[in-house]
């Protein structure tokens, strides 16, 4: 028996014909054995049968064959490669490339799992609506005020009520935030968060409570019998889950509610608050000058938030031509109530959002080049898989199929990394985003992985399957050609520019936030003392009038709280720094009286002595308060900096008299003061009264036993954290057993909880910028390390015509420095191309700051050239010889 | 031109319309091809088994042809080739193409069909 195959297989190789592919060679092997076998037929011997056969192939050109159709599907009925095929294909090739494959799948699961935990929480914090009824046609109320350049200030309750009758709003409730201390007898004193609104808030809300039957529905608003609905919250943890709590008593402020509901679960409307008390008051008996009620609206049916807003800018106007006093350069805005509830999460979640997105596409991008260098020196295993019968399907296919692998193998891995990290997310968060807790990977987030592995996918297997096709057709295989065609270089160059250029932008982001943070944290607040402790108490049992009392109480609370260990000063202020005052009107004796309509603002304090002194606030000129101020005493004042530049005269600051209509601030606080004349006895240096990023207003400070508040801060200044905190837990047991202490925590810590969202924003973004910047300055290692192996062969040849190898080392370089550049370029258009979208999250740096470019095209340029640097030692140790031997 | 040469010319051009007319009734593997090629013009054309089996390829490239291995008990398999409706179209036309050109050179050059 003849081994016919075995012949046509050696005749292919001598002649020139070696991959021959494996049908044609059966082919041909049949045909001999035909020939043969007809020839002994005839009555040929063996040998005679053998050479006629012979003679046959001799005669024939083989390696015509090959050339006669390079594109049939010539494995047809031999191996036909079904996606199951490919896909098993795949999986082996990452058995025999381990490392190739875990690099792949680690950074496409970085990449993943980062996009896919980002997802989840703009799904659910920004994405999902809120709970209550139709709540795209919710928007809350704010007032604005050109003059002062804010556009965040709460409403005067006689102004909302002129709101709430435009036609525009279908209904719309108001309300303002006492802090309370629930004193029920027989349980524990406990600050609560609580507001008292009109009784129509749940109605507007469309939310019910889920037990009891809430606040009476269609009014009254107000009402002198008191009644309060409680958080789920609350009801659980004061008591426990009872549901005879209906009808019990809730007192606080000194009187005793009814419970007449306790909301569903999660329900804090408008944010973590315990106790709703039904308004006791009419909201038009007060002043259109009192800014200190928030409010949310329903839209009318058919009505559009931009009408409202139309609707509200006419009322506005004609409000401030009629009441010129209280509502000049008042205006009034709407927001909607979910960006109003997110606040500045949604923007930057949105700029998160983005942030991720570029980093997945790097990632994207450095795995397609990865893969790319490997499809290229494949070539030959692709070479012998096409004269093996592959068609350039099935090598696209192949390809794909690696791709499909890689990506979905990423997308699990950064599955499961998204599911173990959130929760630790969630619970790690220094701020508190609003709806956090609810944020869960669910369906839309698989879909979301689902279709980002899809597309990586197409990106992975078509990027380098295109390129090695269209190689794969016209490059002669058996030429053992080393040059790579021009489209697969310009391919590779431009994959790993685009991730430079992501990477340049996602560092120029990170560097404008911690510029913004820097720019926050350098905001003069005019507390010299960031270590003072403060902590907020609200003093009750004293009857609604008794004013003195509360001044006294104060008074003795501060006494004792100097006479504790490590304690050095001490003292109070309704307000801490940074936030605005009461804002009220006031004369000056001796200037000519304003019209009652320009009568000048400034906002009002009541301090006690002993706090400028406990803040660290520097005095300018005269004196701060002193014991010897009382309620009986001469009524003084001190003022800032600001306000004694703007209304006093120079070397008045401690000779004016000023005069003042605020005789009292609802129930917080009253002005004992007969007469409304104070004298300015100081000027402190201004301390921060408005949020960061407004500017400072002129500011009047009363004495707090002439002008006493129910709720002071305490500011205490000791010789350490403990000891302060020790000192306000003991004085308090002594002098008023039955009061809480809240929210006790230093000024720094204050400070750092108001700067804390775009730290952590920060944060996040300079780890993404961070990661980006190693994946970019990986796939720069990558292409230079392929570049120089490549152009071994030039090289070799410009070293022997002469060329220095520092010469060449500096080629390779500047190749790294353009790279560095043109990516910088396009990061940084990227970056101003989405400046809206940033200027939410940025605070005194503008998206094209200069200084946040140069910083990151420095690290850039560092990390693109530190890459290089390799590639190009490597590039300088190229000998003449070498270039002979990569042929 | 020399009587040898223009009869490779015109095998060349005529090797399709002789595969297809042959495989145009039933299927053929190659041998069978080249062989009925070989007695049906008693010698004169002639393929070697390069040119027969690239011819073969390109019009199953083309999709004139399909090819399909048969496997018989006792036998080496074989690949069989078959005419397509594609191949048929090509047939008819090719038929009459020659028949025109044969006719032509009957007027012109005095060559007569055998």
């Amino acid at each position: 028996m003849i081994d016919w195959r075995a012949v046509v297989m050696r005749e292919a190789r001598a002649t020139g014909a070696a991959d021959l592919d494996d049908h044609t060679a059966e082919e041909l092997a049949t045909h001999l054995e035909d020939l043969y076998q007809a020839a002994r037929a005839r009555g040929a011997v063996d040998a005679e049968a053998r050479g006629e056969a012979l003679r046959a192939l001799r005669e024939s050109r083989l390696a015509m064959l090959k050339e006669s159709r390079p594109n049939l599907h010539r494995t047809r009925g031999l191996t036909r490669v079904s996606t199951w095929q490919s896909l098993r294909s795949g999986l082996r090739q990452f058995r025999t490339h381990r490392g190739f494959a875990l690099l792949a799948v680690l950074v496409l699961g970085l990449g993943t799992g980062a996009s896919a935990v980002v997802y989840t929480l703009v799904d659910g914090v920004v994405l999902r609506p809120l709970p209550y009824g139709e709540p795209d046609r919710l928007v809350s109320l704010w007032d604005t005020n050109v003059q002062r350049a804010v556009t965040h200030e709460p409403l005067s309750p006689v102004n909302f009520m002129d709101y709430r009758a435009l036609p525009v709003f279908m209904d719309a409730a108001a309300w303002w935030r006492p802090d309370v201390n629930l004193t029920d007898p027989g349980l524990d004193p406990v600050r609560v968060r609580a507001i008292e609104t009109g009784a129509n808030l749940f109605e507007v809300l469309r939310v019910r409570p889920q037990i009891g039957p809430g606040f009476p529905v269609g009014g009254p608003h107000f009402g002198g019998d008191l009644i309060a609905v409680i958080s789920d919250r609350l009801w659980r943890t004061r008591y426990g889950a009872n549901p005879g709590v209906i009808g019990k008593p809730l007192v606080f402020s000194g009187a005793s509610y009814t419970i007449v509901g306790v909301m569903p679960p999660r329900f804090d409307f408008p944010g973590e608050i315990d106790v709703w008390q039904r308004s006791r008051w009419d909201f038009h008996q007060h002043s259109r000058g009192a800014h200190f009620m928030e409010a949310v609206a329903r839209l009318a049916p058919g009505v559009s938030a931009e009408q409202a807003a139309t609707a509200l800018t006419t009322l506005a106007a004609r409000l401030e031509k009629d009441f010129p006093s209280t509502n000049r350069a008042w205006g009034t805005r709407l927001v909607p109530l979910l960006d109003e509830q997110l606040g500045y999460y949604r923007p930057a979640l949105i700029v998160l959002f983005g942030a991720v997105g570029l980093l997945m596409v790097i990632s994207c991008l450095n795995v397609a080049s990865l893969l790319l260098t490997r499809a290229l020196s494949r070539e030959r295993e692709m070479a012998v898989r096409t004269a093996l019968g592959a068609s350039p399907w099935h090598l696209v296919a192949q390809l794909l199929a690696e791709g499909t692998v890689l990506s979905l193998a990423g997308a699990a891995a950064g599955l499961v990394a998204a599911t173990f990290a959130l929760p630790v997310i969630v619970a790690h968060t220094p701020v508190p985003i609003p709806r956090l807790a609810e944020a869960a990977i669910n369906t839309r987030v698989l879909g979301f992985i689902f279709a980002s592995a899809m597309v990586t996918t197409l990106v992975f297997g078509l990027v380098p399957a295109l390129a090695t096709v269209r190689r794969t057709l016209t490059t002669d295989l058996k030429s053992g050609d080393r040059a790579v065609s021009r489209a697969s270089r310009t391919l590779y160059h431009a994959l790993v520019a685009g991730e430079v250029a992501l990477a340049g932008a996602l560092l120029v982001l990170s560097i404008l936030l911690v510029r913004t943070v820097q720019q926050m944290t350098e905001v003069p607040t005019g507390v010299g003392n960031p270590a003072v402790m403060t902590a907020s108490v609200q003093l009750s049992g004293r009857p609604d009038t008794d004013w003195a009392g509360v001044a006294a109480d104060h008074g003795a609370i501060l006494d004792r709280l100097r006479q504790q260990a490590g304690v050095r000063r001490a003292g109070a202020s309704n307000f801490l720094p940074l936030e605005a005052g009461w804002r009220g009107s006031f004369g000056i004796e001796g200037q000519p009286p304003a019209r009652e309509s320009e009568a000048p603002q400034a906002q009002h304090f009541s301090v006690t002595d002993g706090y400028f002194e406990s803040i660290g606030a520097r005095l300018v000129a005269g004196r701060t308060f002193t014991e010897r101020d009382t309620a009986t005493s001469t009524p003084v004042v001190v003022v800032n900096e600001l306000f004694a530049r703007r209304y006093l005269a120079a070397g008045q600051a401690t000779t004016a008299v000023l005069t003042t209509h605020m005789t009292q601030v609802g129930p917080l606080g009253r002005n004992l003061a007969a007469g409304g004349r104070f004298e300015v006895v100081g000027v402190v240096a201004d301390v921060k009264n408005m949020p960061l990023g407004q500017a400072n207003e002129p500011a009047v400070f009363f004495d707090a036993r002439q002008f006493p508040f129910r709720t002071m801060f305490l500011t205490v200044e000791a010789a350490d954290g403990p000891a302060a905190l020790a000192a306000l837990r003991e004085t308090l047991r002594a002098v008023a057993p039955g009061i809480p202490l809240t929210d006790a925590q230093t000024w720094d810590q204050r400070f750092r909880a108001r700067t804390a969202e775009p730290r952590m924003l920060m944060t996040v973004l300079l780890f993404f910028g961070a990661l980006a910047a190693i994946l970019a300055t990986l796939g720069v290692y990558g292409l230079f390390s392929w570049m120089v192996a490549l152009r071994r062969r030039e090289l070799a040849i410009r070293v022997t015509l002469g060329a220095r190898p520092r010469a060449i080392g500096i080629l390779v370089l500047r190749h790294g420095a353009l790279l560095a550049a043109a990516g910088l370029a396009v990061g940084w258009i990227l970056v101003r191309a989405s400046e809206r979208a940033l200027s939410r999250v940025l605070f005194s740096v503008s998206a094209g700051d200069v200084g946040a470019l140069t910083a990151a095209g420095v690290l850039l340029l560092a990390a693109c050239l530190g890459a290089c640097v390799p590639a190009a030692i490597r590039a300088m140790r190229v000998s003449p010889v070498d270039g002979l031997r990569a042929e | 031109m020399s009587p040898r040469t223009a009869i490779d010319e015109a095998k060349k051009g005529s090797a399709e319309i002789l595969i297809l007319a042959l495989v145009e009734r039933r299927s053929l593997h190659g041998y069978e091809i080249g062989r009925q090629i070989e007695d049906q013009s008693a010698g004169t054309l002639r393929f070697t088994l390069a040119s027969l089996y690239a011819t073969l390829y390109r019009m199953e490239d083309r999709g004139w042809l399909r090819s399909r291995w048969v496997e018989k008990p006792g036998q080496r398999r074989r690949c069989h080739y078959r005419i397509t409706d594609e191949g048929r179209k090509i047939l008819a036309a090719q038929r009459a193409d020659w028949s025109r050109f044969i006719a032509a050179l009957g007027l012109v050059a005095g060559v007569k069909p055998a």
